[in-house]
């Protein structure tokens, strides 16, 4: 039988052949990719555009919930700060309650307290970043200003807004309370038990005084109860915070299923590749130089 | 009763037959590496005999004619299958490129439409941050211009294409045209009954150059072949070759022409084949799925933008700028410079980032496409890759089966070394028993000469 006599072609084939082998195996060792282009796998490819989607979207998530936390902890200091203050307060009402107080020594106590006042407004208007955290959504400014015309003896500049930050696929924090709730909810004034009790000193009428001290109590009680709002959310954050890098980790490992190369079998296809090709290149040497004419006299 | 000098003249035809049978081995292996060339046999065969006295003797031998072996049926089945393999290679080729602007997952219109969502989100944190709308707007900018880059590569992509569609034209005429000169040359040699031989080999061989680059369709009539392309359309007929022409229409698309026929749509094969298909039904395919998203989600993301008021308390206006359908993509730009007129409040008070939820639900909400604009991402990715696979996997088997008939054609029409040895010494031999015979002769001839003389 007739075979083919030019054989070149058919070499230059094999050698090329395993040559792209080697090449892919090499390119798949050195970028430690299965898939380089679009087209080696075309659905992993768009599987990737998801997942590399998400994984940003989870490093944002990751900063959202840390950015969130430094304000909620502010908002929490800031208020600790605010109970301690107010519980001050609430002994000098009580203190001035006595009935042995004269009634400068009354005014002195008022004094005291316009100053706890003062200290309150303050706190109120903390910001965090520039953000007014008491102030609802009106956040450029500060939320609370003296204003005597006012029966509480502030003016709240804020609103009643609050903002959601999300921290997760379809999972959101509430991440302020508006300063009128906090401080100026009804029956649980801070702002008008403080300048009820500045007024009730200042007369040096003790049973107002009492009645004053009494909301005063109502109130801090009240701060004391919104404070575990923060208290929880902060926790909630942490929590939140760990499962976001658990599912950093699952992107990642999906990432590697999808597009990622098997470094043992890529590894091992190269030097299959090797072998094939020293074979293809040692069987192209010693067939392409036997003819008859080697043999002929 | 035949004589020392018709043995002698014998012998003579015999040498010339065996110096004939030389040459055309020699020929075949000067020509062992001609591409294209099939290897040619000398047909010799034996003289009338001659009969006297009730005996017949042979008449010697005569070198008849030099035969070409080839098979015609394998020479169309190769043209068949370099029009696929070539067609499909083009595809690739072309695709290679379009892939390129989609391989890249770190960067491009999926990566930065992933950023710009994070930039809102990065925002809502803190809404009144002018430096954090800043970013928002940087990160528009960003996927505005990766979608401009991706729509004017394409672009680009196809208006090269266009170049080679005239440059295949161009290649397809240089070619039709010297087939043409050696077709009528090989059929007023066949009409004569001589052998075509090298001509015929030649001819073929444009003939497969041809069916690289198109369509082509070779029937044999008397007169040669005649050749014809996509739609029917004739390439050469006898002497004649019609040339194809390359015009740019008013979008500067480039059509093929024949005899001022439009045959650009029904050109499926070769080189021609394999560019068109991408330029005509590859690229606008990808455009248009790009155009569509860049279109439906400005659209889409404007309207939850205008929801919303900006840090001044005004309410959104339109937050991207892109022409409906076609040209989305090229034309896709960002309204906004002012960080301010980022609209996240929806209360109307500045620290309000009510709106941001609105404007990151853009991002998974199905767009009228049915997809969401990362989803709508992806399917292109996903286009974009499964037309290359499928290009690279019919060039692949393209190439096999092309080699397994080159293998076939080599095993009936290519010389070998080996064979063209052999009959080297053989005619060799054949040559030196003739020479050795006409020295016989010759003694003889002496001999009987010498009959005569007296010594």
């Amino acid at each position: 039988m007739r075979v083919n006599p030019n054989i070149t072609p058919d070499i230059l084939n094999a050698i090329w052949t395993t040559q792209q082998q080697e090449n892919t195996a090499m390119q798949q060792l050195s970028t430690g990719r299965r898939v380089n282009s679009p087209s080696d796998d075309p659905a992993a490819a768009a599987a990737l555009v998801g997942n590399l989607t998400e994984s940003d979207q989870t490093d944002q998530f990751i900063k959202n919930t840390s950015n969130v936390e430094g304000m909620l902890q502010t908002a929490d200091s800031t208020l600790s700060s605010v109970v301690s203050v107010l519980n001050q307060a609430i002994s000098l009402g009580v203190q001035g309650a006595t009935g042995t107080m004269s009634l400068t020594d009354q005014q002195g106590i008022a004094q005291q307290i316009v100053g706890i006042q003062q200290q309150v407004m303050q706190l109120a208007n903390t910001s965090y970043q520039g953000v007014y955290i008491f102030g609802g959504t009106a956040s450029t400014q500060p939320p609370y200003v003296a204003d005597a015309s006012q029966p509480s003896g502030v003016a709240y500049n804020g609103n009643s807004g609050v903002n959601t930050v999300e921290i997760g696929t379809g999972r959101s924090i509430q991440t302020n309370i508006p300063g009128d709730q906090m401080f100026q909810g009804a029956g649980s004034d801070v702002m008008g038990s403080l300048q009820q009790l500045v007024t009730a000193l200042q007369s040096g009428d003790n049973t107002a005084i009492g009645t004053a001290t009494t909301q005063l109590r109502t109130a801090f009680n009240y701060v004391t109860q919104q404070r575990v709002f923060y208290g929880n959310a902060v926790d909630q954050l942490n929590s939140n915070s760990t499962y976001l890098q658990s599912e950093k980790v699952n992107l990642a490992s999906q990432q590697n299923d999808l597009v990622g190369v098997d470094m043992a079998k890529a590894a091992t296809d190269l030097s299959n590749s090797e072998i094939t090709h020293q074979a293809a290149l040692a069987a192209a040497a010693r067939v392409a130089q036997n003819t008859l004419l080697d043999y002929l006299k | 009763m035949p004589g020392l000098t018709s043995t002698m003249l014998m012998s003579v035809q015999s040498l010339l037959a065996d110096q004939a049978a030389l040459q055309v081995t020699s020929n075949n292996i000067s020509n062992a590496n001609t591409a294209g060339y099939t290897r040619e046999v000398p047909d010799i065969t034996e003289n009338t005999p001659t009969v006297e006295g009730g005996i017949t003797y042979g008449g010697g031998v005569t070198l008849e004619r030099v035969q070409s072996i080839r098979d015609t049926l394998l020479d169309l089945r190769i043209s068949e299958e370099n029009q696929q393999q070539s067609g499909a290679q083009a595809q690739v080729d072309s695709l290679n490129q379009i892939q390129q602007l989609f391989s890249d997952s770190s960067t491009g219109v999926g990566a930065n439409m992933s950023a710009f969502f994070n930039s809102l989100s990065q925002l809502s944190t803190n809404p009144t941050s002018v430096p954090q709308r800043q970013a928002v707007i940087t990160a528009a900018q960003n996927l505005a211009s990766s979608f401009n880059q991706t729509s004017t590569q394409l672009s680009n992509i196809e208006s090269s294409l266009n170049l080679n569609v005239s440059q295949n034209v161009n290649q397809v005429n240089s070619l039709t045209q010297q087939i043409a000169k050696l077709n009528v040359q090989v059929a007023q040699m066949e009409k004569l009954g001589q052998e075509p031989g090298t001509l015929l080999d030649q001819e073929t061989q444009l003939v497969q150059q041809l069916s690289q680059l198109t369509d082509v369709n070779v029937i044999q009539t008397e007169n040669g072949q005649t050749i014809t392309t996509a739609n029917g359309a004739a390439l050469v007929v006898g002497g004649q070759n019609f040339a194809l022409t390359a015009q740019a229409d008013s979008t500067g698309t480039t059509h093929v022409f024949s005899q001022g026929t439009d045959i650009t749509s029904s050109i499926q094969n070769g080189k021609l084949g394999g560019t068109l298909q991408v330029r005509d039904q590859d690229v606008p395919g990808v455009l248009n799925q790009l155009d569509t998203l860049a279109s439906q989600f400005a659209t889409a993301f404007n309207t939850a933008h205008e929801a919303g008021t900006d840090l001044n308390g005004n309410a959104g206006g339109a937050f991207f700028s892109a022409a409906a359908g076609a040209g989305a993509a090229s034309s896709f730009s960002v309204v906004i410079t002012d960080p301010n007129a980022v609209a996240a409040s929806s209360d109307g008070s500045a620290g309000s980032n009510g709106n941001i939820a609105n404007l990151s639900g853009v991002q998974t909400t199905e767009l009228p496409s049915g997809a969401s604009p990362t989803d709508s991402f992806s399917n292109i990715v996903f286009n974009v890759g499964n037309l290359t696979q499928q290009a690279q996997a019919e060039s692949t088997a393209g190439t096999a089966s092309l080699n397994q008939l080159q293998d076939q054609w080599g095993s009936i029409s290519g010389v070998s070394i080996d064979e063209e040895s052999t009959n080297l010494i053989t005619y060799q031999r054949a040559f030196e028993a003739a020479a050795r015979v006409i020295s016989t002769v010759d003694e003889l001839t002496q001999t009987v000469i010498g009959m005569g003389a007296t010594s």
